[in-house]
Order: structure tokens, then sequence, then C-alpha cells
């Protein structure tokens, strides 16, 4: 919907634009027409004057919008305020003066070039007033006007029907010229003439044909029709407000390019995404256990141990998730396996094994559908024919009223500039190729050894640390037992430099290279996310073992409670233990969320704190160091940091792994990870407007990025197999969380078709899951998506197709274009020489009079071919702009970084 | 890996023999070896990035230190005097362009000197001959690279002053502008700080205007430089000054004086850093506008 709504805006610019040029002259007449008083119009001026943001946007977005046959009463009426307010003024000059100053009052933000316009127009309009008109009725028009004018305003004109006849015909043919004016094989000088003109006289006298009482409901229909494009408008503004960060996000695009805006339209992508995700999980899962089932305390698997509850208020432990925190509703072990909670009768177990799995379906279908619009949106082949005339004459936004959205709109028209050049430069660059292979081939060999050695060492250091784990912690320092984090976690952060370093050696476009570096990155990471995997598992099967001894020891426990108490008496009251009492399980999965959540906060803290080092401290040192340092930091050695694209969104995909992997054990991490996005996107936005430099290559990004979203495809995948492995294989743990007591978590299926469902729904439920009838189903779609795919793989090839077509037919008819004015150039000069030679010839050669005068034929055949064929008129593909004069334009050699001392 | 934490082993057996000897707690060094050595190996693609990232810098600090220290120390003569000798032994004299190459080759090829390069030479060459100055001041002459440089481009009848601080330098750089063949008329060599000479400039030398100015001694010299030219007055409308090495080792005053003040029409010549392909350095070219 974003790039939807972006689309239509960018179209409504080009409108704009376009029609502002074509309609400069209509526009006063409604500025004019808005104001029927004196004081009201005075009013009016003067916030023209003040603002012209917003104001002045609405009244020329509305001109725009309003077709041309929607102005003719107006312009009747406008004709007659006009005259109104020269009498009160009683100017004594010229008709059209009160107008000229309007005139240029309204176009003062269009720049210099429009007031040349301007200042043209007056003149001509002069000598129009003096010129004898060619068409009957123009004149007889003009004179009743004249007439009109020594009578007064309050009558009002009467015409006869001839006259209105002919008046529609005028009307109709001006109409004509303008809708076919861009074809005319005029100079533009007088196409704008003409164009002014014509559309002045529309105006004015299309006014004139409508008549009484369906004038006045014109007259309403069309306010009316006002107000209601005012509306809309409004509400488009209203909702690209409700977009949120938009502005924040337009402004870092602005300086930085759209490669950073691209990681920030991402970040709040998957904002989205996580709010429903929390969303799902707090209203389905956290929120009815806290309210209906039952109350902390009640329950061992509700109760903090005996042996813990000294320090289970510690922050210490709390920060650890540990205490309190452990067992609540934050974590899986704290659900009960009652079946129905609380008067709603509410599944509790089923809701949290559907919402466990519905995020991650849920998850699986935004991404796919997100890639499949976006592959839509790409479309294959350039459009992007005349980009740099489009950008020349197109870019600025005239209708910007506020200094500072000016400087943000001058900083992106800037960068969409070097981002164009860029382009450009890259796709006519030509090396040496066997040169630049060898290089990505020495690259990529150096990469893949420095990951070989990451990885070794991971693997050495994991497999030492379960040595020593075997041997006990205890015994071994503090860098022993950090070890396996400490070595994850430098890798993380080093390794990427280095491949940034040696991607250099590539020479690729930035846009590529960015997408090297993050596969590179992301088969880092991928390592250390299955070490951390493979660490937990080992983890889960040592809480296993501890737990079936626990469940030995719980029935002599049990026995021995029994036995100490009860003694002869058999109709003694139950024994009551206090829940925290009880022994119980190790519980793997409270286990498993608890180093999720701890993992998620510890790489928050480090991103947040290497950002505020990294980059703020960085920068206020660079800044202010720079006063007494010997040489340039801004210039030189540490300077600004550059915002690290692949390292972001990588870190970002790879929390995401996370989440998806641990929110099934921990409820509670859609919760965090929304508020860790929350706080980035400021704390983020902040960091790069305030400590970052651009780049030193801008390059283009397109806002929706494809390679993000096959990562993210690719993550969910990767950590969406170990939870189901979990879930499927590993048994629950017997005395804690909503699946307690049964052999697997998905038992609890089962358990609804029978005990909630009718007999026949689980009838047909175990039908249809009957492999025969699964496998052929599973075939039928795997043919229906073949087939969809090549069909639109087909299509896709059409368009592109069509697509060369249109791009060569334009330039044909271009370069046919060029060859006849060329042909009529040169027949031109002929003619020119010849008239001149001819005289001469006729003096000289008095003898052969018969060639003279065959000579003479073709000299005026060549005039008449000449002027016929002087500027033909270009034929327009559809949607391919006409040869703007800016196509020849080459781009400079190199891109020059703006020195960062410039900033200050 | 498993080689690396065995030389750290060794060395630290080699280093504390005696402790090892006693086995418990030669085992607990040993193992406290291995963590570092797991940790540190991590911290390997960080050595490696600075490595390459900075490589130019680290080539620039060998060849301007420690090849230059190591030639003190053996031939017992100042880097500025084996320049010259060279120079003297490979350059036709008379001949500024051979001098010039010779010093280009020496300083490319055996030691380095921060003259100011062949590359923004030909910037400055190509600024004279659109000048075409009369009366050029040269601030930090050192071996007279640079004094020839301009002092060839010079059209008939221009003077150009040139102030270098050091006397031993200075005497070296006459040395070499005579040898190029320049005279008394052309070159005037003024051995004295710059802060010294830029106020005693008109009264001493008579000097009206300064057409040019090229600095290229002391960095933090060019601002109070720049402040003691506008406040002596030589500087006309269309007075250029052209200051060499300006991001790198950089002048961030000069440059935030420059344009905060509005004196001048200025930019940056970006090129490489002389004698050295992957440092950025840039010229800042001034071109003196006057109160407006």
């Amino acid at each position: 919907a974003k790039e939807k709504e972006r689309k239509k805006e960018r179209d409504r610019k080009r409108r704009r634009n376009v029609a502002r040029r074509a309609s400069s002259a209509r526009k006063q007449g409604n500025e004019l027409e808005d104001r029927p008083g004196r004081e009201e119009r005075r009013g009016r001026k003067k916030r023209d004057k003040e603002g012209k943001g917003k104001g002045g946007e609405d009244e020329r977005q509305e001109e725009v919008k309003n077709d041309t046959v929607a102005k003719t009463q107006k312009n009747f009426s406008n004709e007659n305020t006009r005259k109104l307010e020269q009498k009160e003024v009683e100017v004594v000059g010229e008709e059209d003066g009160d107008t000229e100053e309007k005139r240029k009052n309204g176009r003062s933000e269009k720049g210099g070039k429009k007031e040349d316009n301007g200042r043209g127009e007056t003149v001509e309009k002069k000598q129009k007033k003096k010129r004898v008109e060619t068409s009957e009725e123009h004149e007889s028009s003009e004179e009743e006007e004249d007439e009109e004018e020594k009578v007064g305003e309050e009558k009002p004109e009467v015409l006869s029907p001839e006259e209105l006849e002919k008046l529609k015909e005028e009307v109709d043919e001006r109409k004509k010229l303008i809708s076919t004016l861009r074809g005319k094989p005029w100079p533009m000088r007088k196409k704008l003439l003409t164009l002014r003109e014509s559309h002045e006289f529309v105006e004015k006298y299309e006014g004139a044909l409508g008549k009484g009482k369906s004038r006045k409901l014109y007259a309403y229909k069309v306010m009316m029709l006002k107000k209601w494009m005012k509306f809309q408008r409004d509400f488009e503004n209203f909702k690209t407000a409700c977009v949120p960060w938009e502005m924040k996000i337009k402004e870092i695009e602005s300086h930085f390019g759209s490669s950073v805006a691209s990681y920030f339209i991402f970040l709040r992508w998957m904002y989205g995404i996580n709010m429903i995700l929390f969303g799902l999980t707090f209203g389905l899962v956290m929120v009815p256990e806290a309210l209906m089932g039952r109350p902390y305390g009640s329950m061992p698997r509700k109760t903090v141990p005996r042996a813990d509850e000294a320090n289970a208020m510690d922050f210490a432990v709390l920060w650890d998730f540990g205490g309190y925190a452990q067992y609540s509703v934050l974590f899986y072990g704290y659900y009960n396996s009652q079946r129905a909670i609380g008067w709603l009768k509410f599944r509790m177990p089923l809701s949290y094994f559907l919402v466990g799995v519905g995020t991650v379906a849920y998850s699986y279908m935004v991404v796919i559908r997100t890639m499949a619009r976006n592959a839509n949106e790409d479309g294959g082949g350039d459009n992007n024919s005349f980009n740099f005339s489009w950008k020349m004459f197109t870019s600025w936004d005239y209708l910007i009223g506020n200094p500072e959205t000016a400087d943000n709109k001058f900083a992106s028209i800037t960068t969409s500039f070097k981002e164009a050049i860029l382009e450009e430069q890259e796709s006519r660059k030509d090396d040496n190729i066997h040169l630049t292979r060898f290089l990505r081939v020495l690259a990529n060999f150096l990469v893949l050894c420095c990951l070989a050695g990451s990885g070794y060492l991971i693997y050495f250091v994991v497999r030492r640390s379960q040595k020593f784990a075997l041997e006990g912690l205890e015994s071994h320092s503090w860098w022993e037992r950090n070890e396996v984090n400490m070595v994850m976690s430098l890798l993380g952060m080093f390794c990427p430099m280095l491949f940034d370093v040696i991607s250099a050696l590539e020479n690729y476009h930035p846009r590529i290279a960015l997408q090297w570096q993050l596969g590179r990155i992301f088969a880092l990471f991928l390592g250390n996310l299955y070490t951390f995997i493979i660490a937990l598992m080992d983890e889960i099967n040592l809480k296993r073992e501890e737990e079936e001894v626990l469940k030995l020891n719980m029935t002599i426990w049990e026995a021995s409670l029994y036995n100490g108490t009860l003694g002869a008496n058999s109709t003694a009251p139950p024994i009551t233990v206090h829940p925290a009492d009880i022994p119980r399980g190790p519980c793997w999965e409270t286990m498993v969320g608890q180093e999720f959540v701890r993992l998620i906060v510890s790489d928050t803290m480090t991103t947040y704190i290497t950002l505020l080092i990294g980059d703020f401290l960085r920068a206020v040192l660079v800044r202010f160091l720079n006063y007494c340092w010997c040489w340039d930091l801004e210039a030189g050695f540490p300077s600004y940091s550059e915002f690290d694209v692949s390292g972001n969104v990588l870190g970002l995909i790879f929390n995401q792994g996370m989440i998806w992997m641990g929110a099934f054990y921990a409820p509670c991490l859609p919760a965090l990870n929304v508020l860790r996005l929350h706080v980035s996107m400021y704390l983020q936005c902040w960091a790069v407007m305030c400590c970052n430099v651009p780049q030193e290559r801008v390059f283009k990004a397109s806002g929706s990025n494809n390679f993000y979203m096959a990562m993210l495809l690719v993550i969910l995948f990767l950590s969406t197999l170990p939870a189901i492995y979990t879930i499927v294989t590993i048994p629950p743990s017997f005395d804690c969380g909503p699946f307690s007591g049964k052999s697997r978590m998905f038992d609890v299926i089962q358990e609804t078709l029978e005990s909630d469902f009718p007999a026949w729904f689980g009838k047909v439920f175990s039908y249809a899951s009957n492999p025969g009838l699964v496998l052929p189903f599973l075939l039928l779609m795997v043919l229906a998506i073949y087939y969809l795919q090549s069909t639109s793989k087909s299509y896709k090839q059409a368009n592109l197709e069509l697509k060369k077509k249109l791009q060569t037919q334009n330039e044909e008819n271009k370069k046919k274009t060029k060859m006849a004015a060329l042909k009529a150039a040169m027949d031109l000069e002929e003619a020119q020489k010849a008239r001149s030679e001819a005289p001469r010839q006729q003096r000289k050669n008095n003898a052969s009079q018969q060639s003279y005068t065959g000579e003479k034929n073709t000299v005026t055949g060549h005039l008449v071919s000449s002027f016929v064929f002087v500027y033909p008129p270009a034929p327009r593909g559809h949607r391919i702009p006409g040869p703007l004069p800016g196509n020849q334009w080459q781009p400079a050699p190199s891109v020059q970084r703006v020195p960062n001392s410039q900033r200050h | 890996m498993t080689t690396t934490t065995h030389d750290n082993h060794s060395a630290f057996l080699l280093s504390l023999p005696n402790i090892y000897s006693q086995s418990p707690i030669s085992c607990c060094v040993f193992s406290r070896t291995m963590v570092s050595g797991a940790i540190a190996l991590a911290f390997l693609p960080l050595v490696l990035t600075f490595i390459i990232r900075y490589r130019y810098y680290f080539v620039l600090f060998y060849r301007a230190v420690l090849v230059r220290m190591w030639y003190d120390c053996t031939t017992g003569l100042s880097r500025e005097e084996r320049a010259f000798q060279y120079v003297l032994t490979h350059a036709i004299p008379g001949d500024p362009e051979s001098i010039l190459e010779t010093f280009d080759l020496w300083c490319s090829k055996v030691e380095f000197i921060s003259n100011i390069g062949p590359k923004k030479g030909k910037i400055m060459d190509r600024m004279l001959s659109e000048h075409c100055p009369l009366t050029v001041l040269e601030l930090g002459s050192h071996c007279g690279y640079s004094t020839v440089r301009i002092a060839r481009a010079l059209p008939l009848g221009a003077r150009l002053y040139s102030v270098e601080m050091d006397a031993i330098n200075a005497a070296i750089a006459e040395k070499i502008i005579r040898l190029a063949g320049f005279d008394d008329d052309t070159v005037e060599l003024i051995v004295s700080p710059s802060d010294e000479v830029i106020p005693r400039l008109r009264a001493d030398y008579g000097l009206e205007r300064l057409d040019f100015v090229f600095m290229d001694h002391w960095k933090k010299c060019y601002r109070p430089d720049l402040q003691a030219l506008e406040g002596s007055g030589l500087l006309g409308k269309g007075s250029v000054v052209l200051a060499d090495n300006v991001l790198f080792p950089g002048a961030p005053n000069f440059l935030r004086h420059v344009r905060k003040s509005g004196l001048y029409e200025w930019k940056i010549h970006r090129a490489t850093l002389e004698y050295s392909k992957g440092i950025r350095d840039g010229m800042a070219e001034l071109v003196y506008q006057g109160i407006k």
C-alpha cells in the first residue's frame, strides 16, 4: 500500500508539473475567482504572501484536478468580479494591471525562469489587445465585453442563439487545439503562446454557454466537487501521516540515499509483523492465563521454589530472567495443563499450541506474499530512458513552502543524481575482465578461508567448553566459562569488517557488493546460530536425564511423606504441603525460553552500546578534538562512521530468527522484540542523522528489497526447523507447561478432536489426513505451482519484449525525425544558395533560358518541401517521454564525495 | 590453531621454566594460555582489517620514518643533504626539468620527502600559467623543489619570494635553486619564520600586492599566516592562495577560517598524497575577493 501510495504521489506530482506549465493562465483566473469581496481578497492575498505552503498548495492542486469543463461557470463570474474590483479600487491603468501583479505574486515561487515568462506575457497581452483578430466571433465578443464594461456589472450578458452556437464552435476548436498542441510542428515559444491564449479564451467563454438556473446549479456542483477534492486530499495527507515514521525515513532517504532508507523501511515492516505476533501471543496466551488461570502460588509450577525464594526478587536474578520472572506468564513452565480455564472455558493448551503454530504460519504467509508483490513490482527491463532529463527537469517540487523541506528536497535530488550517475557509470564500465574475474575468485577464496577459520575456531571453543562443563564450571575462570560467547561475538563483529575490506578487491556495483556482503555475513552468523542451537540441544538432553532421575526420586519422596505422617490412621485429612516445597523437574522448555530471552537482551544491549560508543562517542571525539589535533580528524583517519547497512539488516534478520525459534517457549519474546524494534527505530534514526556520514558511493536500492526478504525466508525456515524438531520429537516435561502429562505436545489436537468436536468430524479429519488423500493433493499443488510459474515467466518475457519493442520504436522515430529535420535544413540551405545564385546566373547565362526555368522550378519545389518538413511532428509511443534536450547529457567522470568537513 | 597455541605454550615455557616444573600450577598456566590464544585469534580479523585498510599509511610510516632513521644513522647526513647529493650527481645542472625529475625519482624510489610532487605540481603549473602572477610568495621552500617548480612556470619579470625557517634546509634550497639556473632577480630566499616575514614584507621588500601565494610549511601556521596576509593588505582582488596538504596531514582550522570568512572563492583540488597512491589529499585554491 505504501508503494502504491508513493507511486500515486509521484504521478500526481508529475501531472501537477505538466499541468502547471500548461495552465498558468487558468490559474490566475481561479485565484481571482475565489475572492468575491474585497476584504476577503485582501486577506487571501496576505495569506498567500505569508505562507505559500499549505494554502497555495491546496489551491493549485484543486486546479489541477478540476477538468477544463468544470470551469465554465466560474470563469464567467470571475470576469465579473474582476471588473468589480476594478471599479472599487479605481485603477486607472490598463485592464491587466491588477491581475498582472497577482500573477507575479502567485508565480514568485516558480523561480526566475517563469518570471521571465510573466514579463513576456505582459508584452504579448498588450500586443493582443492591439492585434486585429482574424475570427469574427472573437471580435464581436470583445466588443461585447467592452460594452459590458461601459454598462456596468449588474446586467447579465445576453447572447443570441447563433452567437452561442458560434462561440461553442470556437471553444471546441480551441479545446481541440490545446489537446493536439504537443504534436504541432511549431517552435516552443509559439506553442506556449498559443496554449496560453487558447486556455484564456476557453476559460472566458465557456462560462457564457451556461444559462440562468443551470449555471447556479453548476456552480454549486463545482463547489461541492472542490470540497470533495479537498477532503480527499486531506484524507490522503492524514493517511500519510498515519504511516509511522514516514517523515523520519524520508528525511534519512534524502540525506543518505535509498540504501540506508531501505534498512529503515525493512525495520518498520518488521515492526509491523512483530506487532501482530505480539498481539497473538499477548491476547490469546498471556492475558487469558494471567486473568483466568490459577493464580500465582497455587501450584508448584507457579511458585518460586523454597531454595530460591530468598533472592528471587534481586535485580541480578530478575535481569537474568530467573526468580519471579521465571515463574510468571513470561515463560512456558508457568502454564497449567488444565484443559479449559475460567468461566469462558478457554482451551488454554490448545490455544497455546495453535498460537505457536499460527505465528510461524502467519510469518511464512506474510514473507512470501511480500516477496511475490515485490517480484511483481520489479517487472524487469529498464524504464529509465531519458533518466537524467527527467531528473533534471522534473525533480523539483514547486509546492514546497517550508525551508526545511526544501533543504531535504535539495539533498534528495543531489542524492538521486549521485545514484543515477553511479548507475550510469557502472553500466558503462568495461575493465580488464580477466583481471576482475581473477580478483573475484581470489576474494571469494579468501572469504571462504576466513569463514572456515572462524568456523573451526568456534567448533574448537565449543568442544573445549563441553570439556569444561564435564569437569565442572566452578574450577574455571570467568574467561573460560564465557569463552564461547566471547569468541562468537568477537568474530561476529570483526569478520564482517574483514569481508568488507576483501570485497574492495571485487569491484562490484555497490548494490551487488552489498548482496555479497550480506550473503557472507549470513553464512558467518548461521554458523554462530547453529552452534548455539547445538549447545542448547545438549543442554536439553542433560535436563531430560535429570528429569528421569527426579521422577524416580519424586515417588520416593511422596512415599516417605505419606509414610512419615500417616501412620495407622487412614482417615486423617490429606496432607497439605506448601507448593514451594514440592520437588520439581528441571523443565527444559523454560530453560530454552530463558536462553533465548537472555540472548535477545544481550544482543540488544550490544547493539545499543556499539551504537553509542562506536558512532556517537566517535563522532563527538572527532568533532571536538578536531580543534586541537595535529591532523584533520574529520577528513582523515577516524572520520565519522558510515551507516553499516549489511550488518544492521542481518542483525535484524537473525534477531527475528531468534524470536521465531524461541517464541514457543517464551511467550514474552514478541513483546520484547517489539520494544527493541521501537527503541532502535528512534535510536538509529537519531544516530544516523546525528553521527553518520553518507556513504562514499550512494547507490539506489528499492525500498522493498526482495533480497532481504529472501534471507528472511531462509532464516524463517532454518529457525522453524529446530523448533518443530523439539516439538515433534521431545516429550514435554512432566510437571510444567500446558502440555504436561502428554507424551507429545501435538497430542492436544487429537484430544480436542476427540472431546470437543462431534464424532463425525474426527472421522472426516482422519480420512482427510489419510496419506492416500494427502499425497495426490500435494502432487496437484506442485503441478499447479509449476504451471502458474511457467505462465508467469512467459508473461514476463512477453512484457520485456514489448518494452524493448517500444523502446526501439521510439528510438527509430527519433532517428527519423532527426533525419527529416536534417534533410529539411539541407534543402533550405540549398534553396537559399540557389536563390542567391539565381540572379547571378540570370545575368550570366542569358542564353540558356530553357535550363534556367527548369532550375527555378526545382528551386521552388525545394522551398515548398522545406516549408512542409521543417518540423515534422514527433510521434509518441505509449508512456515514453518525448525526446528531451537533456538526453545527450553525459555524466561526469567521477562522483566526488562531499567533503566531510562541509557538513559543519 | 593448534600450532599457534602450541607456540604460545612453548613461549610461556621458555619464559617461566621453573614454574612449569611444578605440575599443578603448570596445568593451570597451561589452560590459561590456551584461553587467551582462542580469544586472541578472534582478534585476528580485526588486525588484518586494519592492516589492509591502512596499508598506505603503514607504507608511508615505513618510508618517511623508519627508512629515514636508518639512513640518518648509517650515513650521518640529514635527509635533505642526501637528497641534494643525489640530485647533484644525477641531474643536469641548469635544467629545472631534469632536477625536478630527479627529485621525483629519489622521493618515490629511495626515500620520502613531502614535496608537492608531480601530480599536484601539474595542477599548480596550470594555475600559474592561467594567472601569470608577477609577485609570488612561497611559504616553506624546504628543499627547493616547489621553488624550482614555481620559478620555472613564471613569466618574464616575475619575482618569487621563498620563505624558509630552517637555515640548513634553506642552504640546500639555495643550492638547488642556483643549480636549476635561477638567479637572485627571479627567486629571493628569505630565511626566517613565516609569521615574522609576512608583516615586514611591505616595508622590507617593497611589495604592494601578492598575486600568488603558495603555502607548504607547517600546517598549523596556515591559518595564522593567512590571517596575517589578510591583515597586511597584500592580497588584492583576484590574488590566488594555494595551500597544499589541506586534507592529509590536514589543516582543518585553515579550511574553517576560509569557509567562514567569506573573503574567498575557494575549491579543493582532490588528489593523492605525493609519491603515494592510496592516501587522499587535496590542495585548497582560494581566490581573494575582498570585503564585499
